[in-house]
């Protein structure tokens, strides 16, 4: 009995762990204030 | 004590063991996406290509360098409309192709708006899909491969002609160290619609075909090496040619004057830079992919192991107390 308390004590926390963070997903960030480049910059991200 | 601590065991190996599948089967196919604000920039060059000199009487000349400036803008306002509408996460890309000749000058510049579906890079259709101006409704793909690439032919969208053809798998290659796959494309001569901005004094791109009978035509060649984990390429090639056919060009050979031909590379700096950016998405897909379910599957293996081993050496000793 305890085993299958112990064993569905971790099922559940997977399954919580698991939701929540997709639940959260992935930031969605904001458009970029930069604009599009009309000249070549020196380096990558200058 | 040790009953206990093999009940804690065998909790934490059904938790890794649960937590395995459901990263790969539930939690990848919801996190792993482009996110909607992504800015990237990319310069190619193309060294000793052939430019018509519009100012120059009309004659195409060899120049030491052409650059090409690819910026991609992630309009996450633009996304949250469409996704409203379409109900799946949706990345809009404003993009700024922008051709600089040897002197600095402006030679064209085509701008686009690319929808696609965050997940699997599907084509989205909205209001505002276009390519420098005009209307268009991509089929396949463009920029961009499925995460998980296959090796197989894929429909690609041509911009200059706004169509799409197959690009043909070609084989797997070793690029910097990476396994990636090639894939090339040739778009054979094809009549294309003249730039809307172009560098010709008193001459409006929109009527010069039916002002002047010049009509403007296009083949390309293209190679991308792509990270078959992200979908990106760390490396492209175009072998591009371009012509003026009749009217202004009715007095060159065959009546065709070259507006633009070369072998258009990713300047070295950016291909580093690209190649580094991709490495490390590849690795951050594949921690979510494939290292943490193997990971937390061998460790619940593990961790099983363990309680059960305890349980039965706590037993053991239960039973040589008791006899």
């Amino acid at each position: 009995m305890r085993a299958l308390v112990a064993a569905a004590i971790g099922l559940a926390a997977a399954l919580a762990l698991v939701l929540a963070v997709t639940a959260f997903g992935a930031p969605e960030g904001k458009t970029s204030p930069k604009p599009l480049l009309t000249t070549a910059p020196a380096a990558p991200g200058k | 004590m040790r009953r206990r601590a093999s009940l804690v065991l065998l909790a934490l190996a059904v938790f890794c063991a649960a937590l395995a599948p459901l990263l790969r089967w539930y939690a990848y196919p919801r996190l792993a996406k482009i996110p909607p604000g992504q800015y990237q920039e990319m310069v190619l060059e193309a060294k000793d290509a052939t430019l018509l000199d519009y100012a120059g009487g009309m004659q195409p000349k060899k120049v030491d360098k052409v650059t090409i400036v690819q910026t991609l803008k992630g309009n996450v306002e633009a996304s949250r409309e469409v996704e409203a509408d379409a109900g799946k996460d949706v990345v809009v890309w404003d993009t700024l192709t922008y051709i600089i000749g040897p002197d600095g000058k402006m030679v064209s510049r085509i701008p686009e708006r690319y929808l696609f579906d965050a997940h699997t890079q599907d084509p989205v259709h909205a209001t505002g899909e276009m390519v420098d101006g005009d209307p268009v409704k991509r089929e396949g793909i463009e920029f961009k491969w499925p995460f998980f690439t296959e090796p197989r032919d894929y429909l690609y969208f041509d911009a200059q002609t706004r169509t799409s053809s197959p690009i043909h798998y070609v084989g797997p290659r070793t690029y910097r160290g990476m396994e990636v796959y090639c894939f090339e494309q040739t778009v054979p001569w094809t009549k294309v619609p003249m730039p809307k901005k172009m560098p010709i004094e008193g001459i409006d791109p929109a009527t010069i075909e039916q002002t002047t009978g010049t009509t403007l035509w296009y083949t390309v060649k293209a190679r991308f090496w792509v990270d078959p984990v992200t979908g990106a390429p760390v490396n492209a090639e175009q072998d591009i040619q371009q012509e003026m056919r009749g009217g202004i060009a009715a007095g060159a050979p065959d009546g065709r004057l070259t507006a633009f031909a070369g072998h258009v590379t990713i300047r070295p700096d950016y291909a580093k830079y690209t190649f580094d950016l991709v490495a490390s998405n590849r690795t951050k897909v594949l921690a979510l992919h494939t290292y943490a379910p193997a990971g937390l599957a061998a460790a619940g293996l593990a961790l099983l192991a363990a309680a059960l081993w305890l349980e039965a050496r706590g037993r053991r000793r239960e039973d040589g107390v008791s006899a």
